[in-house]
């Protein structure tokens, strides 16, 4: 059966000009990546609202924390690699750290493409593995992880509207349809999409298609698997997997981030806290990536154990340890 | 809030003063950058900035970004003197629950940018401005900057910004103070020229050493270079900085890292650690003891006024004393306000008018629109009345508001209600009426007195002495209790006036020194001069001290 493959970035920049259209205080900025993460729409749609401040990613991201202060709600964008790897201090102390009242961190939203391993070609400098442990660790930030491009648009969506500093995750390359265009998205609450009793597979991004494929497998072996799409990756749904836990036992987690300070050990701090349970964390190895072709992107996944197989047979040594 | 010069110089006195109680009491923080910003700030709060301490966040404020905020102190004492909450909450600066944190935080109001991670301020001034152009406001957004932070590479990225998106309503001023944690900028990063030795002041004075203010120039940016002490010029390059469109302004203001207090000016030592308690008060009275000269043109070439103001601005004066007669309330006749106009086009250093006229009620707009930044008139030829309209209107204008008493004459009954007003009061110590006379020795004693009344009477301004002062007798005319000297024929009279002038500051500073070694030897003895002699490191003020303190039997 053939996928239909649909971009994100695309998403995100016709997501952006639905929203600017209704929201005036929505202002756009790029550094030099304007045209790849297709906000470069919005620029033409909006050109007094877009700002592209060239190649300078900690002045990126503190112009938006500007403007936010200012009552803009700002959408900064760039690559993964370039936001919260080479930002911490920036994002720290410009937009999460500033808080008067009830408002904490100031209304800034970064977006980025080319998260984690798939984006191949690039090569492992250009691979960022590192950004859910650097972002979540920032008191004040919402961090998020869409599934496909309904996830981008609802969660684009809902971060205009939502106060306050927020991070969310791309990948580079086209991702199926995971979601049904009436799914509803809440910050802070997973998403069942398969219910199950033997296994959960708690999965974020493009490994929540993997999940699925997983569970697939596992059921013509008569395992029935849980399949959780952890977008939220911060505020996590703690009362989800708590669940998850009593119910089904045992947990994987699979995400293209490293596994120390990833989706992983944000689920496991959780569920060791709440319901302790077995839990296998896929993920990259505490290990670089390194260049793939666009064909070969499954073997440079496959190669740190993030696939469908890989899951499946993870998702059994977890289940015999229960 | 528009005040004028002089009260300028008086809130950043105060603010000064606390900058030291707060950070005495916190046992940690930074006054160095406080001090070498204070009148920049000074002139931001207290002239340009449109806020309301009251209602903090006023959508149509003007916005003060501190982007080196390890200057938290300079710039909470300034909030506070500008009555966005109480003076003595300085007292929990760094404190656990405190709202003045170790770094400008939005837990204390008025503060616009949670500063401490260096370099980052101007790009977040940048994301306000371009705000505020969306929204077609009007208000502004006034920047400060460190020379050290200046190392960081996002300052750049941000003067790029800047001039790609014609950032013209956002001010930065660059606080050059030439310091930086290690030591000098200028050994550490250099930003003009790489300094060899250990002699900061050749750098400071060779103006083709400095190289920073084209850096910014070939970023596309309107360069104002100035000395960031002197309030008119401060003044003067934030008006033509606000003028300026199309173009982002930065003025490049050349500082004293800890302006104000010996010890502490120019020395990397004081970047960020606190007084000790024991010597908070000395250096409290030292804040009390900055002083000013001004010299009075009539003792020069009254056909060539123009070229005695030149000398006077060449001189390095503080302002300039114009010596206003009537023919009347003295016999002389030198020139009225229509003079006073012809020459102020030609410098904006202060014009300190000295109205020796009878009723000067009837003139005193004359003198405002003529472009006097004080005006100070006679007890003589004043009432209640018509001094209480006096004060009104030059208070109103933004101008000074100075009394004088001639040598016969004593402070006035009806005075005193308007002595917490005043910014200057002219204490004359010859008759009035022409130049060169010589000192009349009782002023001293009467100075000396009037102290005393003054303070009573909440008196915060300056004592001018005027009249026959010279060298021989401006550091008596110091101790006595003035702090503003006018001089005529010692100073105007002489050749070199650069020369006389920085000799009068050196007698005076000979005096201000005795009255501190004096204080440290009052509170703690023999010890409490030691320690604080051996707090100037620089130079050799030291050696200087040491001696006038065996001199005045105190070492």
């Amino acid at each position: 059966m053939s996928e239909t493959l649909t971009d994100m970035r695309s998403e995100y920049g016709k997501t952006l000009i639905e929203i600017g259209k209704e929201n005036p205080n929505v202002v756009v900025l790029g550094a030099d990546t304007t045209d790849s993460l297709k906000t470069l729409s919005f620029g033409k749609e909006f050109p007094d609202r877009f700002f592209n401040v060239g190649i300078a990613e900690a002045n990126l991201v503190t112009v938006a924390a500007g403007l936010a202060y200012a009552g803009k709600t700002p959408f900064a964008s760039t690559y993964a690699i370039f936001l919260p790897g080479r930002c911490v201090d920036q994002i720290r102390n410009a937009i999460a750290y500033p808080s008067r009242d009830d408002k904490n961190g100031l209304n800034v939203k970064l977006v980025v493409s080319h998260g984690g391993i798939s984006v191949g070609a690039d090569g492992g400098s250009h691979q960022q593995i590192e950004d859910i442990a650097i972002m979540r660790a920032i008191p004040h930030l919402t961090v998020l992880i869409p599934a496909d491009t309904i996830a981008v648009s609802k969660l684009t969506w809902i971060m205009s509207q939502r106060y306050g500093p927020h991070y969310m995750r791309m990948a580079r390359s086209a991702t199926p349809l995971i979601h049904q265009e009436s799914q509803e998205f809440e910050i802070g609450k997973g998403i069942v999409l398969r219910d199950g009793t033997d296994c959960t597979i708690a999965a974020c991004g493009i490994t929540v298609k993997m999940a699925l494929d997983a569970a697939d497998l596992l059921k013509k072996e008569g395992i029935s698997c849980r399949v959780i799409d952890g977008f939220s990756i911060k505020p996590i749904d703690e009362n989800l997997l708590e669940k998850a836990a009593k119910e089904t036992g045992c947990i994987v987690t699979c995400e293209e981030h490293n596994v120390m300070g990833g989706f992983g050990s944000a689920v496991s701090e959780v569920v060791s806290e709440r319901h302790p349970v077995p839990i296998k964390r896929i993920g990259v190895q505490d290990k670089f990536g390194e260049s793939a072709r666009d064909n070969e992107i499954p073997q440079l996944l496959e190669k740190h154990g993030i696939s469908s197989i890989n899951i499946a047979k993870v998702a059994k040594e977890a289940r015999s340890r229960k | 809030m528009g005040m004028n010069y002089y009260q300028i110089k008086k809130n950043a006195r105060r603010a000064r003063k606390l900058v030291i109680r707060g950070t005495t009491a916190a046992g940690s923080g930074h006054p160095g950058g406080s001090f070498s910003m204070a009148e920049i700030m000074g002139c931001l709060l207290y002239k340009y900035m449109r806020y309301d301490p009251k209602n903090p966040l006023w959508e149509d404020r003007d916005r003060l970004v501190l982007s080196k905020g390890h200057a938290s102190p300079g710039l909470f004492s300034n909030l506070a003197v500008a009555g966005f909450f109480d003076e003595a909450e300085i007292d929990t600066l760094r404190k656990l629950g405190s709202r003045l944190q170790g770094h400008p935080d939005y837990k204390c109001p008025g503060v616009e940018f949670c500063g401490g991670s260096l370099g980052i301020g101007l790009s977040f001034s940048i994301g306000n401005a371009l705000a505020a152009k969306i929204d077609s406001k009007n208000h502004r957004i006034f920047t400060i900057i460190g020379d050290g932070e200046s190392d960081e590479g996002q300052v750049w990225e941000a003067a790029m910004t800047g001039a790609k998106y014609k950032v013209d309503n956002m001010t930065v001023i660059l606080d050059r103070n030439f310091i930086q944690q290690d030591s000098y900028t200028e050994k550490i990063m250099p930003l003009d020229e790489e300094l060899t030795g250990d002699d900061l002041s050749e750098m400071w004075k060779d103006a083709s050493r400095w190289k920073l203010g084209d850096k910014w120039r070939s970023f596309g940016w309107n360069v104002i270079e100035i000395d960031g002490h002197r309030i008119e010029q401060i003044d003067a390059a934030l008006k033509k900085a606000t003028q300026t469109r199309n173009t982002p302004s930065i003025i490049v203001a050349r500082t004293v890292k800890g302006k104000g207090v010996e010890h502490m000016e120019d020395n990397p030592k004081w970047h960020g650690v606190a007084p000790k308690k024991e010597i908070a008060p000395i250096i409290d009275l030292e804040l009390d003891c900055q002083f000013m000269i001004a010299p009075s043109i009539i003792a020069g070439d009254m056909a060539n006024l123009e070229n005695e103001v030149k000398r006077c601005v060449e001189g390095r004066a503080d302002y300039i004393h114009l010596d206003v007669m009537d023919g009347q309330f003295v016999q002389n006749t030198t020139f009225d306000h229509n003079k006073i106009k012809e020459l102020r086009p030609l410098t904006v250093i202060p014009f300190d008018a000295h109205l020796m006229i009878n009723e000067p009620v009837k003139h005193v707009n004359d003198y405002i629109n003529a472009g006097c930044d004080i005006v100070t008139v006679h007890a003589e030829v004043c009432d209640e009345s018509s001094f209480g309209e006096i004060k009104d209107t030059l208070r109103q204008n933004q101008v000074g508001i100075g009394l004088a008493i001639n040598p016969d004459t004593n402070l006035p009954e009806w005075s005193f209600q308007f002595l917490s007003d005043l910014d200057q009061l002219i204490v004359m110590s010859v008759v009035p009426g022409k130049s060169g006379q010589k000192y009349i020795e009782s002023t001293h004693q009467k100075t000396q007195d009037l102290v005393k009344v003054l303070t009573e009477h909440k008196f915060d301004g300056f004592i001018e002495a005027d009249g026959g002062v010279d060298l021989t007798n401006v550091g008596q005319c110091f101790t006595d209790g003035a702090r503003a000297f006018v001089g005529g024929s010692a100073i105007i009279g002489q050749k070199d006036v650069r020369g006389v002038i920085s000799d009068f500051r050196k007698e005076i500073l000979k005096a201000r020194r005795k009255l501190l070694i004096k204080k440290a030897y009052d509170l703690g003895g023999r010890d409490l001069v030691n320690k604080w002699i051996e707090l100037h490191l620089i130079g050799d003020k030291k050696t200087q001290l040491i001696q006038m303190a065996k001199e005045l039997g105190y070492s």
